[in-house]
This record gives C-alpha cells, sequence and structure tokens, in this order.
C-alpha cells in the first residue's frame, strides 16, 4: 500500500512549509522580507501556504485544483499585491515568492512519485504547475490593475494642481502654465481661466509661459484658443515667458500670435497689465509718512 | 572626438512618448554641443512630426542617430509610420494647409526648423528624415 499524494503532502507540511520560509528569507535580503516585519511575512506565507496545499489535497477522482476568484487563497493573494503596490521597489517579489514554493512542491511531488511509483506521472506535474500559473496570473493581474489605479490616480491629482489660476491684482490675473500642454490639460486649463475671468470681472490676464518646455503648433494652438476665448469674456491677455530660442523656433514654424500683447519677462508682463488698468507700482513717497 | 552615440529607437504611441524622443533628441544635440536654439529647433521638429505621427496614423517609430564625423557633428531623426499617408503631398507643404483642423505648420515649420528635411509617403510607409548638422 503506497501513500496517496495528499496523505504524502500532508506528512511534509511542515517540513515543507520551514524549507519554504528558509528559503525565502535567505534569498531576500531586500524586499518584503525587509520592508514589512518578518513574523508578518512569516505569517502571510503560512497562510498561503497552507490554502494552497488544500487545494493540492484533491482525491484523484476531484476536478484538479483550480482558483476560484472568492476562494480565500485569493483574498490572500490579493492581500499579498496590494502590500507590494506600496513598495514599488520589490515589485516582483510576490512572484518570486510564488515561483520558490512551486519549485518547492513540484521537487516534493517528484520525491512521492518516485517512491510510489505510480505510473501517471507526469500528471501530478502537470497539474500542479497549472495551478501555479493560474496564481502567478492572478497576482501578476492583480499588481498590473493596483499599478493602473495608482497611476492614473497620480495624474489626476497632478491635472488638479498644474493649473492654478492666480488674482494678481484687483481685475488682473496671472495663469502660470508649466510642464505639458496637451489637449486635456489645455481643456481643463481653459475652464479654469474662463471661470475666474468671469468671476473676477479681470480686465487684464498674464499667461506665463516659462514653466513650457516645448512650443510647438499643438501647444500654440491650445494657447491661441485660450486667448481668444479670454477675450470673448472681455479680458485682455499678456502673453510673457517665451525663451529667446522659443520665439526663434516659433517664427521659424511660421506661428504669429497676431496682435496678443508679448513681454519676455513675467516682472514686465505684469507691468504693462498694471498700465492697461491704470496703475503703477512706484516708490513710497515721504509726505505719505 | 567622442565615440558616437548608439543610434536609439523610440516607440511612437502616444503623448509621453512624444515627451520622450524630444527629450532624447535634445540630449543628444546638447551632447554634441549644438547650441540652445539649435537644440530648441530639433526638439520641436520632433515634437511635431511625432505628433503627427500619432494623430494621423495612430502610431510608428522615431529613430535618432549621431552620425558625427571629424568634420561635422550630425544628428539624423528618422520617423516612420504605417498609416494611410499623406495623400497631397505638395499640398500639405504649403503653410496653412491642415486635413485636421490644426494650424498647418507642422510639416513646413518642422521643415524650417532643421538643416535638411526629406519626407516620402505612401499608404502604409511615411517617412521624415530630418537633420541637424554644425561643423565640428
Amino acid at each position: 500500500m503506497t501513500v496517496s499524494l495528499p496523505q504524502f503532502l500532508q506528512a511534509h507540511r511542515d517540513e515543507m512549509l520551514a524549507e519554504w520560509l528558509a528559503e525565502w528569507s535567505s534569498s531576500s535580503a531586500v524586499g518584503l522580507a525587509a520592508t514589512s516585519s518578518t513574523a508578518q511575512t512569516r505569517h502571510v506565507m503560512q497562510t498561503l501556504f497552507d490554502e494552497i496545499l488544500s487545494q493540492l489535497m484533491v482525491a484523484p477522482q476531484d476536478p484538479p485544483p483550480g482558483l476560484d476568484e472568492h476562494a480565500p487563497l485569493c483574498k490572500h493573494l490579493r492581500h499579498l499585491a496590494a502590500e507590494q503596490a506600496r513598495h514599488p521597489e520589490v515589485a516582483t517579489d510576490p512572484m518570486r515568492m510564488m515561483f520558490s514554493l512551486r519549485h518547492l512542491l513540484l521537487r516534493h511531488v517528484s520525491t512521492w512519485i518516485r517512491e510510489a511509483g505510480t505510473t501517471p506521472v507526469a500528471e501530478h506535474l502537470v497539474q500542479v504547475n497549472r495551478y501555479f500559473d493560474q496564481i502567478a496570473l492572478f497576482v501578476f493581474n492583480n499588481i498590473i490593475n493596483l499599478r493602473d489605479r495608482h497611476i492614473s490616480e497620480q495624474s489626476l491629482s497632478l491635472m488638479e494642481l498644474s493649473t492654478p489660476v492666480l488674482r494678481l491684482w484687483h481685475r488682473i490675473l496671472l495663469l502660470p502654465l508649466v510642464g505639458i500642454i496637451d489637449t486635456g490639460r489645455a481643456r481643463q486649463v481653459t475652464d479654469h481661466l474662463l471661470e475666474a475671468i468671469a468671476r473676477h470681472e479681470a480686465r487684464v490676464t498674464v499667461i506665463d509661459l516659462t514653466g513650457v518646455p516645448i512650443i510647438d503648433t499643438s501647444v500654440a494652438q491650445h494657447i491661441m484658443k485660450t486667448i481668444d476665448a479670454a477675450r470673448l469674456l472681455g479680458s485682455r491677455v499678456v502673453l510673457t515667458g517665451i525663451s529667446p530660442e522659443g520665439a526663434q523656433t516659433l517664427t521659424k514654424l511660421g506661428i504669429r500670435f497676431g496682435d496678443v500683447i508679448c513681454r519676455a519677462t513675467l516682472r514686465a508682463g505684469i507691468a504693462e497689465a498694471l498700465l492697461i488698468i491704470g496703475k503703477r507700482i512706484t516708490a513710497m513717497e515721504d509726505q505719505a509718512r | 572626438m567622442t565615440e558616437p552615440r548608439p543610434p536609439a529607437r523610440f516607440a511612437i504611441g502616444n503623448s509621453s512618448d512624444i515627451v520622450t524622443a524630444r527629450q532624447a533628441a535634445r540630449a543628444l544635440s546638447a551632447h554634441l554641443g549644438f547650441g540652445k536654439a539649435h537644440q530648441t529647433r530639433l526638439a520641436t521638429a520632433v515634437s511635431e512630426l511625432t505628433r503627427n505621427v500619432i494623430q494621423y496614423a495612430g502610431e510608428g517609430s522615431c529613430l535618432i542617430e549621431d552620425l558625427s564625423d571629424d568634420q561635422e557633428r550630425v544628428i539624423r531623426i528618422s520617423i516612420e509610420d504605417h498609416g494611410p499617408g499623406i495623400p497631397n503631398l505638395p499640398l500639405a507643404m504649403e503653410d496653412g494647409f491642415s486635413t485636421s483642423g490644426g494650424l498647418g505648420a507642422g510639416l513646413p515649420g518642422a521643415r524650417r526648423l532643421v538643416d535638411d528635411f526629406h519626407v516620402s509617403s505612401a499608404p502604409g510607409l511615411t517617412r521624415v528624415v530630418i537633420a541637424i548638422r554644425k561643423p565640428a
């Protein structure tokens, strides 16, 4: 009477778990082992180990081990992926963890096959392999999804941050543009600006381009449309911060900003804006005490 | 003379690829000692042409090569796509012509920004090769 695979695995459970934990902690000086506390990692691994093993301990007549979306194992794997997402420098750790367990289990299953001398040798190995493929795919998908969500959250918050419309003075607004102006951002900038012009009844808007790395035709077109819209609301536009090489490039491209008032620096632009509303900055005089 | 940098190829598929490609072009021109105006003009030309790729063909590639020798510094950039092609090339090279509601300054503008400019286009392969050069 030879032992069945579940019996064999059950008998070697503690030994395999210890081996896996030892292998893991020695192979990862940095990584999950270092970032989360060792005891915590051990606990997570033990839970995963038991869940995975319980799936493998099916009787031959049962369906082969598979991954069920709602099984507790999936919950633990999601947790593992979430844990990893917080430490992007150890991106491959959950996968490595799973692969090392697969390696270990395959080794033990092979030992059992040798001892038991059963004939459908390959079948067991294929099953274990297939099961781990599913696990790996599941973990990988989870990590990717988390990353994607993280990235889209970041770009959203960046968008929110990057389009402030500042009230420079009574009826003067300042719109400092920084970074890459694509269609989405251009629309958002225009929305913010028009709303602010209407709210403050701005006579002048200073648009500063110092922080725009490249002004090509697409960017220029976006800026022109913003300027046109601002004019329709009765605000004049002063364009500042085009670099000397930027100016040269724009003329080579054949882009004309028509009758827009341009000033080289923000300082000159602010002076011009004040002039338009009939104010100026002067030194304090003595008579004012 | 320093060793020429190995050619670099960039896939162009979305607007962040435009930024990557033009930054690489700018970095190489700065490395080879081109002035700031030259750098900006090259980066802008790359920006125009790669944006065309995305707008009209969806995706393509951008190859940046350092062809400098003892006499002169040369950067050649080849931008390719497999889109529908430019139906009327002479018309597309005219200022103010655009099929997409743009300014119509991209292609003719890019030609004025660089020293060499070659464009060939047929359905399935559009290739624009630009270069900037200066004496070593």
